[in-house]
């Protein structure tokens, strides 16, 4: 039998009636309080969760239990604790070779002119 | 073989409407956030298209992530999150393949979602033609900046008409032929662009129907681009722009020189 991962477990009690807004480093203090989704680079991983540099070359501390090993991009998924940290309810490992640039602008796009499509 | 028979007959488990089935040919497989399905209305006509922002919507391409996977004998469903909302999906289980396609899907992955939008008892959800893992995570962010080119593609086709009929109105004097107007609704139930949107505006409509007027139209010399600033009371700069668009999309040819032009058709 085939333990559980603790991931799912996570994913279970998640409240995902929210949507979670797409954020870069900028944008991620318009948020604070709020569901979140980003791609970071880790930087280094630690006690807690990691820290890591968003895709517009800002430092985000990320907080909560992380998959392993970790890829060199991952997605997060939580709530804005601060403008430079997130608690996170999912974090995905988004392979080593991630569009920084394009996912940057998606994000820039997203809280524009284009945000009605998204939230 | 690679594809299911329900790839194909989508339509049949919607209900064979012969309608849903020509529609589903006409628009394609069309980028969209959940939040716009969730905000998408029928459209007036026809109880099996869907309305978002303006533009009918008969299939669905959509990226997010899966939960709640349900099994039974003869479908799975999972609801899929893109992080702008939440829509439930159904793949039915006709062939082995679907089964098989089945089998990698699991919670908590991102996937890639090709499927019917439907309606039951008000409720939306995808019949799903096809569903895979995404690998290649960049996928995501082409997947929502697809979302945006289409919403500016299609808003952008909707404005040019609504600019349309205002010309039609504010320019008194210019005989505005059917076949400009044939030509821009081809243009938005293609849905497409073949050829520079912005072509035939203001002016370049002004030129094409004067040059369409019966007189000019069949006056085997064409006629002088003086005449038409004149006539028109536009700058022979304005003039000739004009010439050059409508020249360079086929509606209008020069005939014994360079200053005199013909309308290739009457409308």
């Amino acid at each position: 039998m085939k333990k559980k991962s603790p991931d799912l477990n996570r994913q279970q009690e998640m409240d995902t009636s929210n949507p979670a807004v797409l954020v870069n480093g900028d944008l991620l203090r318009s948020y604070v309080g709020r569901r979140v989704r980003t791609v970071i680079q880790v930087v280094r991983p630690d006690a807690g969760g990691l820290t890591s540099r968003s895709t517009d070359e800002q430092q985000i501390v990320v907080k909560g239990q992380m998959p392993s090993p970790l890829t060199t991009f991952v997605e997060v998924i939580g709530v804005a604790e601060s403008a430079q940290s997130i608690r996170a309810d999912i974090v995905t490992n988004f392979g080593d070779t991630f569009d920084a640039n394009n996912f940057n602008q998606l994000c820039q796009h997203a809280n524009g002119d284009f945000r009605h499509l998204f939230i | 073989m690679m594809f299911s028979e329900s790839q194909f007959d989508g339509g049949s488990q919607i209900g064979n409407s012969p309608a849903a089935a020509a529609n589903r040919d006409t628009f394609g497989l069309v980028p969209l956030t959940i939040k716009q399905i969730s905000e998408a209305s029928h459209s007036g006509d026809d109880k099996s298209n869907f309305n978002v922002s303006g533009a009918d919507v008969v299939n669905v391409t959509v990226v997010g992530m899966v939960f709640n996977i349900v099994e039974r004998n003869t479908d799975v469903t999972f609801t899929l999150d893109d992080g702008t909302g939440k829509l439930d999906c159904k793949r039915w289980l006709n062939e082995p393949f679907d089964r098989l396609q089945m089998e990698e899907i699991r919670e908590g992955i991102y996937v890639h979602v090709d499927g019917h939008l439907k309606s039951f008892k008000g409720e939306k959800h995808v019949a799903v033609f096809s569903v895979r893992p995404v690998t290649n995570f960049d996928e995501i962010t082409f997947h929502f900046i697809a979302c945006i080119h289409n919403h500016m593609r299609t808003s952008k086709v909707q404005k040019i008409q609504g600019s349309d009929g205002e010309n039609i109105n504010s320019t008194p004097n210019t005989p505005i032929q059917n076949g400009t107007n044939g030509f821009m609704s081809t243009l938005s139930s293609q849905n497409s662009v073949p050829f520079n949107v912005d072509g035939v505006k203001g002016f370049d409509q002004m030129v094409l129907a004067y040059l369409q007027l019966p007189a000019n139209y069949g006056n085997e010399k064409g006629t002088h681009t003086d005449e038409l600033a004149q006539k028109l009371k536009l700058p022979l700069n304005k003039i000739m722009e004009s010439i050059r668009t409508l020249e360079d999309e086929g509606m209008i040819y020069s005939t014994i020189d360079e200053f005199h032009y013909k309308a290739t058709s009457s409308n």
